[in-house]
């Protein structure tokens, strides 16, 4: 299982928010490239950006940030972006700058014809992002809860092509309250690709319950408070999901 | 009426194998099961699995199936899937183990001093993503699937076989391992198509209507 450190833009600074809230942001480091960097040195395999001004903006804000990034990664491990993908022309121009999945969230829900020709224009390089509670999914920096079923949901856009889709409890993220092993699992084995899971993870143990998954298709996992605040040690985890996980 | 047999020897929760066959084989009876009985009457035999291959070996003989996988591999057709695939072989390199010794060959882990890519980059193991697989021999689970379609990989150890004629296909991490091999009613992969959405479904559909013949 890849553990995938999270590098959340607001401000060009990296942040943490809890439960999806811009007023609850945390800055782990106002230099996201240091940020980047460090993380790659600790082994990380794929790293996670998301726009978060971009997210609540519907467009790029952070983008300037996300390029330097790229740019600092020389193409050594591959980058997954999201937050205020909206449009054709945004993906292209994040893949022209070296970005090697984009994830749609509240667009891909409310305007699946959207991700649909994205997956026909970008083949294996979308990813869906599904902010869920309940089972219900959440738009929009999770203000809203929509009425579709996630797993739903998740079915209909795997055969668009999708690349994976990031299943985040938002009942959770940020919280390190522990993964919703549950309602992840359930997705995971309704669908016919992998799952990245993410939210609440908290530390090793953590780490070791998602792994006895991952013959389930859980292929990743996303951590962000968790590996600034020190409750997970990255190189650990990466190292124990290896042995857990990659035995096959 | 489809009557597959998906062998539980306790290696993984195969939920995901038995939901992805019973997409393919809508009203097909489709059955997990750690009864050697069970598996010697299915029509159809998948063999799934993760973990190392020594733990495997030795859960199938904890519930006595290795008679009747072994079987199942000679007289009916049979898939078998990631360590479902490599425990087929004769030899796994990693704490010298045993295989089933249905097919002739060794599994080997992916050694460290070759995983550079062509920029010199360090290339990770386990193998986890999708990849692409060049199919190398036409077989009926190929039908519908083009060359170079992707499908989903897990592993850190590859298959080595000894008769080159057995490799159905071929992926690239970084150098050339078998990611599919074939024998008469025995067809064998090491990615999941349980998790490869429609090269994957393609390749399970293909195996329910699948009579075991190698002829198109």
């Amino acid at each position: 299982m890849l553990i995938i450190p999270a590098i959340d833009l607001k401000d060009g600074s990296c942040v943490r928010l809890k439960q999806g809230v811009m007023e609850n942001a945390t800055v782990f480091s106002e230099d996201p490239i240091a940020m980047a960097k460090h993380w790659l040195k600790q082994g990380a395999r794929r790293l996670h950006l998301v726009d978060l001004n971009g997210a609540f903006a519907g467009k790029p804000v952070n983008d300037a940030a996300i390029r330097g990034i790229v740019n600092a990664l020389e193409g050594k491990i591959p980058v997954q972006l999201g937050g205020g993908v909206r449009d054709l022309d945004t993906i292209e121009r994040y893949f022209d700058d070296g970005v090697s999945y984009v994830i749609i969230g509240t667009a891909a829900v409310k305007n699946p014809g959207f991700l649909r020709d994205a997956c026909d224009a970008f083949p294996g390089q979308i990813i869906v992002g599904l902010d869920a509670k309940d089972g219900k999914v959440a738009v929009e920096g999770w203000s809203k809860l929509t009425g579709h079923d996630v797993i739903d949901l998740a079915k209909k856009f795997e055969d668009y092509g999708i690349e994976a889709v990031i299943y985040t409890d938002i009942g959770r993220d940020g919280m390190l309250t522990g993964v919703n092993l549950d309602a992840t699992l359930t997705l995971a084995q309704a669908l016919h690709i992998p799952v990245i899971a993410s939210g609440g993870i908290t530390d090793q143990e953590d780490v070791r319950k998602l792994c006895a998954l991952e013959a389930e298709g859980i292929m990743g996992a996303i951590t962000g408070r968790a590996i600034y605040e020190g409750t997970l040690n990255f190189a650990e985890a990466q190292a124990l999901a290896d042995q857990w996980g990659g035995v096959v | 009426m489809v009557n597959i047999a998906v062998v539980d020897y306790g290696m993984g929760n195969l939920r995901s194998v038995a939901k992805a066959l019973e997409h393919v084989a809508p009203g097909g009876k489709i059955v997990v099961t750690s009864d050697p009985e069970v598996v010697a009457r299915a029509q159809r035999v998948v063999f799934p699995g993760v973990g190392a291959m020594g733990d495997c070996i030795q859960e199938l003989d904890q519930r006595g199936l290795r008679q009747a996988v072994i079987e199942a591999a000679a007289s009916k057709p049979f898939l078998g899937i990631c360590v479902g695939m490599q425990a087929l072989f004769e030899f796994g390199e990693e704490g010298n183990v045993d295989g089933l010794g249905v097919l002739r060959g060794r599994v080997r882990r992916f050694p460290a001093e070759a995983m550079m890519d062509g920029q010199g980059e360090k290339l990770k193991v386990p193998h986890i993503g999708w990849n692409e697989v060049h199919p190398v021999l036409s077989h009926p689970l190929w039908r519908d699937i083009p060359p170079g379609a992707r499908f989903y990989f897990v592993h850190s150890y590859y298959v080595e076989p000894a008769v080159p004629e057995m490799v159905a296909a071929f992926t690239h991490y970084p150098f050339a391992f078998a990611s599919a091999v074939a024998r008469d009613n025995l067809f064998a992969v090491q990615f999941h198509p349980e998790k490869s959405q429609t090269a994957g479904l393609t390749l399970l559909g293909n195996f329910v209507q699948w009579d075991g013949a190698v002829g198109e």
